[in-house]
């Protein structure tokens, strides 16, 4: 209340200044006038009276001067005297200032960091103007069942023409571009295909040059590029005389009119180029390359949009019957550029978790700090009885702990520094935005008022216990406070939530660890030794390679010399691979298959694949045949099919023989003949389960012009990727190749961000159970202490070191117990928000339900062993001689 | 030790102003005057220390000020002791009477 009164007074003092100055005036006028009439009284005329009474008040101006230092200083003055004390105080204690300051450090360090990932990849704002009324646009149909999918040409035009809430929509599509020229080598760099009204929409400017006009988007439009930053600086050194040129793209020219700022990441964030699509009036539906940007207009708002948009969607399905259930899903542009929403819920999941963290940092320094109280108690008892007011002692204290929070938070901030030093350097999880991770005024900012708070929260209880002392018995008692029982008790409630909470946190990491394991073991479809299969991305670079007929027989070359190279066991092409580079999906139609008017069967995976494909990943032919160098453009169309597909839509009938098509039957492909049946392979993630059904189609009866390579590699052949490179590019000197990997890295990348968060929870969890162990270390530590005398009573009586063990280990099951139960009350709330970042674990897995506990209770025994086996070990005649 | 003594004196004057406070609620001039008449004009509280100390004490939550009236029928600042100045004055007190005694003995015991 004192405190509320003084800083209410502060705040009149700093705000209305005004206020108290009159204050101040009307008082002394009015001390003024007293001291005149009391002179006047005196015999004084007034005008001899007046001036004897401003003869005494001396200078009205010095007084006021004085009476404003008196108010303000008092409040600094003593702020600097505690802060002055405290420093002392904590000086005469170096190991509990550390102690605490390195258990407040984690705590802020951890949080500080997790606070800037989650500010830069969430919360920062994005390089567009007003980004939040951009929208992407993007279909969803059944049955394909693509929740963010995309629209074809006739879709962009049902939308253009129902828009009114939209200023100009515009289309995207992402793509690779080989960048060609005198500049150097062909290079290939991620690209977007984009309508006139992209950067329109997106609201930014060229640092030179323009963006596209209006009309820039026709069939009849010239090719044009806008450079991103990046690529004009490495590629063409930065020269504002490439406007205007003409550069070879994918070996067509391409006139180059602006560059891009560097900002701007989108569609992704190393989009380094964009170019004008060409919108020719489409004659069907298909093929889905696009998705729509859109800017809303002035004072629209995205209900009215969404409600626009949907009334579209019923439009577009009454023009095309076989769209079923279409929505227009529209996403805000971070949640396009970060993609997968897991992420931002794993985030938000982490950033609770390592709250928790500082909750128990805050508790193990509350902890700590009382502990300490105990040793202070004569000193505070002393400052007291000398007249000190325990609201005095309070602040003391407070001030205390706030000094080593912010000890901890400096600290704090250079593990933080260097815990984002090494995320951006690896980004482990391919966290996108990453590059807006870091550490700025904002984290300061951050790190300071958490470490004001924690510093206040640690503090608040062992100051208002410590300041509780009571001045004769402790003074008579010798050290031993008689407040001891009850801060005793209170350090174990705060002993007993820190097992809590990290029991809390350890469920968590479990769960997540169990899931990562589950996934980690989901096959990707083959069984060749991952190091051994190195894959890369092929682009032909000349146009002239877009037709089967050369395209077919440059691959062919590629893969003869390639062969060649030493170390090759074998080698193919395709254009998907595993365990998540889906390349082309599609529906398909079944030889005497009835199929209702408009129905078309789900859209699965269609890989075009080179014999030697299934080989060299080594998955299992189930059924027929693999495909041969005979399966040539001008043999017998075939296919093989995956063992999900078969099972679901050849139930209880041997497919091969049969016959399928790709598309649906308005396209007239040709049927092809099922030849064989392999095993599934994994093209969406191991993560997705539904979508094992593919089928294949041979090279050449089948193509695409980009495609991946992939080989395998005879044991103990290190990398391969130059001699690669050297004979694709022998075989066509335009040509480029991109993502030179192994399927090792492939596999760990595809599941790199559930393996950074399990990394992430785990990182906490092991902190928290640390301190935890800290913690209830310290308390049985100090009981043992405390209780020496009557241990050692005990044993002059005949207790047995065994007894003794259980008397103290009584202590520490028993706090571990209401912990643990604490926990998983908590745990069991709490699991669920895990949810969406489980894979075949439920939140409520019994295993980690049970061994989670287990172990958190092993920890807290061992912690408790050690003081425990300390105490069996006291001697009787010492300890009654103890003090 | 000119600091000490400032010390010794601003001490002083807290104590009286509290001991003054605790029989009657006063405003500044009332205050200056009532400390001259018991300490028997010892003490001369002149403005330029009245005040500061005044403000500095309510501001420490030892005293509460609102306007009044004065005897003259003049509006006038008053004090009064808070619960906590009442505490002040108590310690302060003791305090006191314990530095007189030593004072006392240790100049007799030279």
């Amino acid at each position: 209340m004192n405190w509320l009164k003084r800083l209410r007074s502060l705040w009149r003092n700093l705000r209305h200044t005004g206020a108290v100055e009159r204050d101040l005036d009307q008082e002394l006028r009015a001390y003024l006038d007293g001291l005149t009439a009391q002179f006047q009284r005196a015999g004084f005329d007034p005008a001899a009276a007046a001036r004897a009474a401003r003869l005494e008040l001396g200078g009205v101006e010095q007084v006021k001067e004085e009476v404003r230092q008196a108010r303000m200083g008092r409040l600094l003055e003593e702020l600097t005297r505690d802060i002055r004390y405290g420093l002392r105080s904590l000086r005469r204690s170096p190991g509990f200032a550390a102690a605490t300051t390195l258990v407040l450090a984690l705590g802020i360090g951890a949080n500080t960091a997790m606070f800037s990932v989650v500010y830069g990849v969430l919360v920062r704002p994005l390089p567009y103007p007003q980004a939040d009324r951009l929208a992407v646009v993007c279909l969803h149909y059944y049955p394909r069942d693509f929740e963010f999918g995309t629209l074809c040409l006739r879709d962009f035009q049902t939308w253009q023409a129902g828009n009114h809430v939209f200023l100009e929509p515009s289309l995207f599509s992402t793509t690779q571009l080989d960048i060609g020229g005198p500049q150097g080598p062909a290079e290939p760099v991620r690209g977007a295909v984009v309508t006139s009204g992209f950067f329109r929409a997106l609201a930014v400017q060229p640092i030179l040059g323009r963006a596209f006009a209006a009309g820039e988007d026709s069939p009849t439009s010239p090719s044009l590029i806008v450079l991103g930053e990046r690529l004009w600086r490495r590629r063409f050194g930065a020269d504002p005389n490439v406007l205007g040129e003409s550069i070879l793209v994918g070996g067509l020219p391409y006139t180059v009119i602006g560059v891009a700022p560097r900002s701007v990441g989108f569609p992704h964030e190393d989009t380094e180029a964009w170019i004008n699509l060409k919108l020719a009036p489409p004659t069907r539906y298909g093929p889905w390359f696009y998705r729509g940007l859109a800017r809303l207009k002035p004072g629209v708002t995205m209900a009215q949009a969404r409600a626009e948009t949907s009334a579209i969607a019923m439009r577009m399905m009454r023009q095309n019957p076989i769209y079923k259930r279409l929505t227009l899903p529209m996403l805000g542009v971070r949640d396009w550029v970060i993609g997968d929403p897991r992420v931002r819920k794993a985030l938000l999941v982490l950033i609770g978790a390592v709250g928790l963290v500082l909750l128990i940092a805050v508790v193990n320094g509350a902890n700590l700090m009382l502990a300490r109280g105990t040793v202070r108690e004569r000193e505070m008892a002393l400052r007291l009885s000398l007249g000190a007011g325990r609201l005095r002692l309070v602040r003391q204290l407070l001030v205390e702990s706030t000094l080593l929070a912010i000890a901890g938070g400096a600290a704090g901030m250079l593990l933080a520094y260097g815990a984002i030093a090494l995320l951006r350097a690896w980004n482990p999880g391919n966290l996108a935005m990453i590059d807006s991770v870091r550490l700025d005024w904002r984290a300061l900012a951050f790190v300071l008022s958490i470490s004001v708070v924690a510093g206040m929260l640690a503090g608040i209880l062992p100051a208002l216990q410590n300041a509780r002392a009571h001045l004769s018995t402790t003074l008579k008692e010798g050290g031993r406070g008689s407040s001891g029982r009850a801060r005793r008790r209170t350090r174990s409630v705060l002993v007993t939530a820190e097992i809590a909470l990290s029991l809390m946190l350890l469920v968590g990491a479990g769960l997540l660890l169990r899931s990562l394991a589950r996934l980690e073991r989901v096959s990707g479809g083959f069984s060749a030794p991952a190091d051994r299969l190195w894959s890369a991305l092929i682009s032909p670079g000349d146009p002239k390679f877009r037709d089967p007929n050369t395209g077919v027989p440059f691959y062919e070359e590629v893969l003869r010399r390639v062969r060649q190279v030493p170390g090759v066991e074998m080698a193919a092409v395709t254009d998907a691979l595993p365990p998540d580079r889906q390349g082309d999906a599609d529906t398909f139609g079944i030889e005497g298959q009835a199929v209702a008017a408009g129905e078309i069967n789900p859209i699965v995976s269609d890989v075009t694949v080179s014999p030697e494909y299934f080989q060299a990943l080594q998955t299992p032919l189930l059924r027929g045949r693999y495909f041969t160098e005979h399966d040539t453009p001008n043999g017998q169309p075939v296919a093989i099919i995956s063992q999900s597909m078969a099972r679901r839509f050849f139930p209880g009938r041997d497919p091969i023989g049969e016959r399928i098509r790709q598309s649906g039957a308005e396209l007239g492909n040709q049927w092809m003949q099922i030849v064989g049946v392999v095993g599934d392979v994994k093209y969406l993630g191991r993560r997705d389960q539904d979508s094992d059904a593919a089928y294949y189609m041979p090279l050449g009866q089948s193509y695409a012009p980009r495609l991946y390579l992939l080989v395998r590699t005879a044991p103990g052949i290190g990398p391969v990727a130059p001699a690669l490179r050297q004979a694709v590019q022998a075989a066509s000197s335009s040509a480029t190749v991109a993502e030179v990997t192994t399927m090792q890295q492939e596999m760990a990348r595809d599941v790199a961000e559930p393996r950074l968060d399990t990394a992430l929870l785990g990182f906490f969890a092991a902190i928290a159970v640390l301190l935890a162990a800290v913690g209830i270390y310290g308390l049985i530590a100090y009981s043992v202490a405390q209780r020496t005398q009557e241990i050692g009573i005990r044993m002059a009586l005949g207790a047995r070191p065994g007894e003794v063990l259980r008397l103290v280990a009584r202590q520490g099951a028993g706090l571990a117990l209401a912990g643990i139960a604490l926990g998983m009350g908590g745990a069991l709330a709490l699991t669920r928000l895990l949810n969406t970042m489980l894979f075949g674990v439920s939140a409520l897995d019994a295993t980690t339900f049970l061994l989670a506990p287990l172990a958190l209770a092993l920890v807290v025994l061992a912690a408790t062993a050690i003081p425990a086996r300390r105490a069996t070990r006291i001697s009787p005649v010492v300890a009654l001689r103890y003090e | 030790m000119p600091g000490s003594q400032a010390n010794l004196l601003q001490g002083t004057l807290d104590l009286l102003i509290l001991k003054v406070l605790a029989l009657a609620e006063m405003h500044g001039l009332g205050i200056a005057n009532r400390i001259a008449q018991v300490t028997k004009g010892t003490f001369q509280v002149k403005p330029g220390s009245l005040f500061p100390a005044l403000h500095r004490m309510e501001e420490a939550g030892w005293l509460a000020s609102y306007w009044g009236e004065s005897e003259n029928n003049r509006r006038a600042k008053y004090y009064r002791l808070t619960a906590a100045g009442r505490r002040q004055l108590q310690a302060e007190t003791r305090q006191w009477e314990t530095i007189a005694v030593a004072m006392r003995s240790a100049l007799r015991a030279v």
